[in-house]
């Protein structure tokens, strides 16, 4: 409290009081929270992120799936999940060309028929689908996955009745596991009952793209690998989400999960062969693609809200404090702000801490109604858990009516149950025209067989790219019937109340579950600002008291400047050395994935000591030159190792592939400038010990940077 | 009052702070907690689940309003008192839900 002081017992401008609680509530968790918006950031793109680092993958073409290919896609679902209840097949997306495929075991289906079908799993599900997905991919890509696939499944066997078709998002399904537990699975989930809603509304649209998240499989896979390893159920993504939620409930699920648990490995092959509930191919030529384990984008998108290696539920909750501070660093930030407007076109550069001060200021109020969404649908997605006291109060009789309630927001599928008689499906790609004609061109995102098979089949088709933001959390959907080929009635859309919509809006913005990539890309802009306005704010927060005090630097200041070293600087570099391990450890090491994680943390350790032993402005320098190097080489890395070089990733319009890259490119020249302009600085403390600063009159400053009197 | 005033000066503003944090981050959410029970129980949603989910959206907005009310208020007593009338409120509401 050294640098600012105040008095609380008397009475004293509003701005100075939040002044001080801006800059504590901000600094405080501060590097946590950059973190979490680093990671988090990083995260609407780590379906794009998993499939660069699955360069097995590369070579699949972006091309629509023909005929040959489905009826390679069939003969393997055929071979391999004759008996499933429904198989899924994710067709080719610009964020992941490849064709997916995955089932959804008719044993696990549990005798609960009603329930089973409703709907919401579905939504549900791909809720869930989204994370799901990505564990999905995983598996598909890594194998590893397999087995969390169907772990997940069963865990949420509710779910995975329902929504079968989903199943393949299911599998992503951490979320949508456990989702699928909670919701449809009837294990209720019921805290995360809103959320999740509306996480569904935006997995669902999401899916499709995403459908791709199959490919991904990011999370999946690592967490086939490692959790298995680390002898965690997959299906704990089931479990996660709930809460603390009733024990029956959780019971119920943990016992799915550990059905799942063996199932998988039952179907997975141990988990270890690469065949099991999702499998990719390459569209055009409908040959199976085998990716390399990793841990993918969803250990980035793990960390975000779980961090790693520790209690997930206790792991949320520290995530949604630090969110709560942000909440608060945010509004009184923007009560001290009176002049947000007008300082926002000030930049004053070379003038020390007045430029940081310009440069938080225009980070922030950039994007703020970003940060601000952001934040609160952060809070709001863990309201559940966060709040528990909501759900208690309007259900005495129980969390098991919450869920059940809850469950009514979806409407209940109506698809019949199988008739037990032999028949053979119908030319799918036959049906993809019709219903691309239906659609005036638009294309299939997804398709889900429930009952393959048998005479009841039924084949639904959803839109890749559904229309509007937030639009509802209905995709375009048509049904055949699976052996006639004939239209059916489609499903039924569900009305969102007021609530309901503004639930899945907060959810779907903070997921960026968008089909197109204009939004994502905004979104992803407006976290990269978010967390230069944190890393600038905690700079500011060394930067303003070096000046204030000459001499010996007080022990706190210097704790402060190494943790900011550390955070900042650290998790840049420790994120392009977990990219680099991807490409450098063995393919064929069987715990690849856990060693990219470990990678990861072993440089950011190495980054900590480095900040620890290094002057100040030393250590910023050689970390944000290594994080700039290491970042402007990946291009160059994912070309020597396997992947596709960036002029082979632009003639093929693989726009994933070419994000990535060019992203690591301009990430890497814009670090190494940062470094080379820290190098050059002089600090400003040194100059005004020569002259007086101009322009410093209090009058100008902000309050943030104003000293009590 | 005198013994209160007599203490060293930063040592009792140790003291506020302490007290205040105490209060923002306990209270408020004991506020938030208690707020988003009466809310959930009491907003006219024909669909209770809506009424949950609104409650809990309330109630980040509802901590969020007591931390900045206890840090900007003048005195630690007005900051107790500004958290104990919205208090008393949703604890009202709740009971008369309950039992009226």
């Amino acid at each position: 409290m050294k640098g600012q002081t105040m008095t609380f017992d008397q009475p004293r401008p509003l701005r100075q009081s939040m002044s001080w609680l801006h800059t504590w509530s901000g600094l405080l968790l501060g590097w946590l929270l950059f973190a979490i918006f680093v990671t988090g950031t990083l995260s609407y793109f780590r379906n794009e992120i998993t499939f660069w680092m699955q360069p097995e993958l590369h070579g699949a073409q972006p091309v629509a799936t023909d005929q040959i290919a489905f009826l390679r896609a069939l003969a393997l679902l055929g071979r391999d999940a004759p008996d499933a209840q429904q198989w899924s097949l994710t067709l080719p997306t610009p964020r992941n060309p490849t064709l997916g495929l995955s089932w959804q075991a008719a044993e696990n289906r549990p005798p609960a028929g009603d329930v089973a079908r409703e709907r919401p799993d579905q939504s549900g599900i791909r809720g869930e689908g989204e994370e799901g997905g990505r564990r999905g991919n995983r598996g598909q890509g890594g194998a590893p996955s397999p087995d969390s696939a169907a772990a997940e499944r069963s865990s949420s066997d509710g779910a995975i009745r329902e929504r079968p078709n989903r199943e393949g998002m299911r599998g992503e399904g951490e979320e949508g596991g456990r989702r699928g537990n909670r919701g449809q699975g009837g294990a209720p989930s019921p805290d995360s009952a809103a959320t999740e809603r509306s996480s569904s509304d935006g997995a669902i649209r999401e899916r499709p793209n995403r459908g791709g998240m199959r490919g991904e499989g990011e999370e999946g896979g690592r967490r086939g690998g490692l959790q298995r390893e680390q002898g965690e159920p997959d299906s704990l993504a089931a479990i996660e989400d709930r809460p603390p939620v009733g024990d029956a409930a959780r019971e119920r699920s943990n016992s799915g999960e550990a059905r799942g648990a063996q199932r998988q490995q039952g179907q997975g092959g141990g988990g270890g062969g690469h065949r099991g509930p999702r499998l990719v191919l390459d569209p055009a030529s409908g040959s199976t693609l085998e990716g390399r384990p990793t841990a993918g984008g969803n250990f980035l998108y793990r960390f975000h809200f779980e961090l790693y290696g520790m209690d997930r539920i206790w792991a949320r909750w520290i995530v949604g404090i630090a969110t709560m501070f942000m909440f608060v660093a945010l509004v009184s930030g923007v009560i001290v702000h009176r002049r947000i407007f007008k300082d926002f076109f000030t930049f004053r550069p070379g003038k020390g801490k007045r430029s940081w001060l310009d440069a938080h200021n225009a980070s922030s109020v950039l994007s703020l109604p970003f940060h601000l969404i952001i934040t609160f649908s952060g809070l709001v997605l863990f309201g559940n858990m966060l709040v528990p006291s909501a759900q208690q109060s309007a259900y005495p009789e129980g969390l098991d009516a919450y869920r059940a309630e809850a469950r009514r927001m979806f409407v209940p599928s109506d698809i019949p149950k199988p008739s037990g008689e032999r028949a053979p499906l119908t030319d799918l790609a036959a049906l993809v025209a019709v219903a691309q004609n239906t659609w005036n061109g638009e294309r299939v995102g997804s398709i889900t067989i429930t009952h393959p098979g048998d005479r009841n089949a039924v084949i639904e088709m959803r839109q890749m790219n559904f229309p509007g933001l937030t639009g509802g959390r209905n995709i375009p959907t048509l049904r055949f019937d699976g052996v006639t080929g004939e239209a059916l009635a489609t499903p039924p859309m569900r009305e969102s109340s007021l609530v309901q919509a503004i639930g899945s809006t907060l959810n779907l913005l903070h997921r960026g579950f968008f089909a197109t990539p204009v939004p994502r890309w905004l979104l992803f802009l407006a976290g990269i600002g978010g967390s230069l306005m944190i890393a600038s704010g905690l700079i500011m927060w060394s930067v303003s008291r070096a000046r204030k005090s000459p001499g010996p630097v007080p022990w706190g200041h210097r704790l402060v400047e190494v943790t900011n070293i550390a955070a900042i600087a650290g998790l840049i570099v420790a994120i392009a050395v977990h990219f680099w391990a991807n490409r450098l450890i063995p393919a064929n090491l069987a715990t690849r994935a856990d060693w990219e994680i470990y990678a990861f943390f072993i440089a950011w350790a190495i980054m900590l000591l480095h900040a620890l032993l290094r002057p100040g402005k030393a250590a910023w320098v050689e970390q944000l030159a290594c994080a700039g190097a290491l970042f402007a080489l990946l291009p160059v890395v994912n070309a020597a190792t396997g992947g596709l070089a960036l002029p082979g990733s632009i003639g093929r319009g693989l726009g994933l592939l070419i994000g990535f890259d060019l992203c690591a490119l301009v990430s890497g020249a814009g670090l190494l400038f940062t470094a080379y302009k820290v190098h050059n600085h002089v600090p400003r403390a040194r100059l005004a010990a020569e002259k007086p600063l101009p322009g410093t009159e209090p009058a100008l400053l902000p309050a943030a940077m104003e000293e009590a009197a | 009052m005198k013994t209160w005033l007599a203490v060293d000066p930063a040592v009792r503003q140790r003291i506020d702070v302490g007290v205040r944090t105490v209060l923002a981050v306990l209270g408020g959410y004991g506020l938030a907690l208690l707020g988003a029970a009466a809310l959930a129980a009491g907003l006219p949603f024909d669909f209770r689940p809506d009424a949950v989910s609104l409650a809990i959206m309330l109630a980040f907005v509802l901590h969020l309003l007591a931390i900045i009310w206890v840090f900007a208020t003048a005195t630690v007593i007005r900051a107790v008192v500004g958290l104990a009338i919205p208090a008393a409120f949703f604890g009202l509401w709740l009971l008369s839900i309950r039992f009226g």
